[in-house]
């Protein structure tokens, strides 16, 4: 594995550049081309005369085999003002004008990366490192800088350590003292359960804690007796309801004697326990089939309808 | 490729994890875990040598040296790559501004060109191949 600098890649991009620089331009090293019928050559022919003093720009001709002064190269002479001109680079080149990114397939990357907030602290990268790894590495002299400013002696290689050698790592009974547990230290993690209750405590308005606890207890207070009253109710119809089937068990017809006689027809057991709950309950009004008396009756209806839903 | 640094990663994983339960051994030191310790240590030296057998696979990976700088600061590294990335779109699209801006100029000099000197930007076109003069971009 090599490390890089990218600062240093600067003479690097100068190579690139220059490189690129000759692509577009023509190597000057080329031999030179034969003379095309326009004769443009590839150097640079010597500088056109002055113009007079009475010309203005534009007025001046171009260059020609007849003006040019003797001994100068006919190649070149008759190139008129396009002597410099080099080839176009090429459309397929690479340039900044397409986008890279997407050339390159780090649109991925991108969004991944720049799409949204990348978290700023070292261990949110490294969850599992243990110790406090945020720290910058100059504090405990444990910086991958000095590692490579000051590399380590390499070249020997790794080998078991031996009884006689473990016989050196004898350490003392007890408790390492505190500063020196360094493992233990961890970076403060957020846990998701405090996100939770915090993002539902925000929409409720702003109240004093003594002034929301003072009227909770009130709450209870009032609420109490009315709970213990239900409460009664309900126990005193669940015991009316076992009232109930003790004296329907108790009657003469449901005994088992009675029953071993044979003396019970289904029908008649039915009629007779039909006869019973009359007597015992009273009769129930279409009020009170859904007064709140009798919850047991609506809500166990709403229930069976709800399931068949 | 991926599995190199999938080996690495693992290495080094269990590599640390041994020296978490070395720095746990050592905290609270007992008589009794003196075996523990030696083959903790042991543990330490064949992954040492796990590691530097990775080497040989990744010779050819290079690290910018400002990842580390980012590590010796506490900050996390994938912020470098996002820089970078930041940096490479705006690079572009100030080199495509550019390269739209000299397509813009060449053209309109052109035109300007062909109306001062029609003949000469006649055979600069000859030359060129183009017959017609470019249009504004």
């Amino acid at each position: 594995m090599k490390i890089t600098n990218a600062r240093h890649t600067s003479s690097a991009g100068a190579k690139w550049t220059m490189e690129n620089f000759t692509a577009l331009f023509g190597a000057q090293a080329d031999p030179p081309p034969p003379p095309t019928a326009l004769s443009f050559g590839p150097g640079k022919p010597p500088p056109p005369p002055p113009p007079p003093p009475g010309g203005g720009p534009g007025t001046a001709a171009p260059p020609t085999a007849a003006t040019a002064p003797p001994g100068a190269d006919k190649s070149t002479a008759g190139c008129g003002p396009f002597y410099l001109m080099r080839e176009l680079p090429g459309s397929t080149e690479l340039t900044g004008s397409t986008n890279l990114i997407t050339h390159y397939n780090l649109e991925q990357a991108y969004n991944k990366f720049c799409g949204k907030k990348v978290k700023e602290k070292l261990s949110n990268f490294l969850p599992d490192l243990p110790g406090m790894i945020d720290l910058p590495g100059s504090h405990d002299n444990s910086s991958l800088r000095s590692l490579i400013e000051k590399p380590p002696i390499l070249g020997g290689s790794f080998n078991p350590i031996t009884g006689t050698m473990l016989s050196g790592f004898r350490l003392h009974t007890g408790p390492l003292p505190e500063q020196c547990r360094l493992m233990h230290i961890q970076p403060p993690r957020k846990s998701k359960h405090k996100h939770k209750q915090s993002r539902t405590q925000d929409p409720v308005p702003p109240e004093t804690p003594s002034d929301s606890d003072h009227k909770k207890k009130k709450k209870k207070k009032e609420e109490d007796p009315e709970r213990k009253r239900k409460k009664k109710e309900k126990k005193k119809k669940k015991v009316g309801w076992q009232e109930l089937a003790q004296r329907v068990h108790a009657c003469p017809e449901w005994r088992p004697e009675a029953l071993a006689q044979g003396n019970h027809s289904v029908p008649a057991t039915l009629l007779q326990a039909q006869a019973v709950l009359r007597v015992l309950t009273p009769p129930l009004t279409p009020q009170s089939r859904h007064s709140p008396d009798h919850p047991g009756m609506g809500s166990s209806q709403a229930s069976s309808s709800s399931s068949l839903r | 490729m991926a599995e190199k640094f999938d080996h690495l990663e693992e290495h080094l994983e269990k590599f640390v994890e041994n020296i978490r339960q070395l720095g746990i051994i050592v905290s609270d030191f007992q008589p009794s875990s003196q075996t523990g310790l030696n083959q903790k240590l042991n543990f330490i030296v064949t992954g040492l040598q796990d590691i530097d057998k990775c080497r040989q696979q990744l010779h050819d990976i290079t690290v910018p040296l400002e990842v580390f700088e980012y590590i010796d600061q506490g900050r996390n590294p994938q912020l470098y790559t996002k820089e970078c990335l930041e940096r490479a779109l705006a690079k572009n699209e100030q080199v495509k501004g550019k390269i739209d801006t000299m397509k813009k100029f060449k053209s309109l000099l052109i035109q300007e060109l062909s109306k001062v000197f029609p003949e000469d930007m006649a055979k600069y076109r000859s030359i060129r191949g183009e017959d017609h003069p470019p249009s504004c971009v």
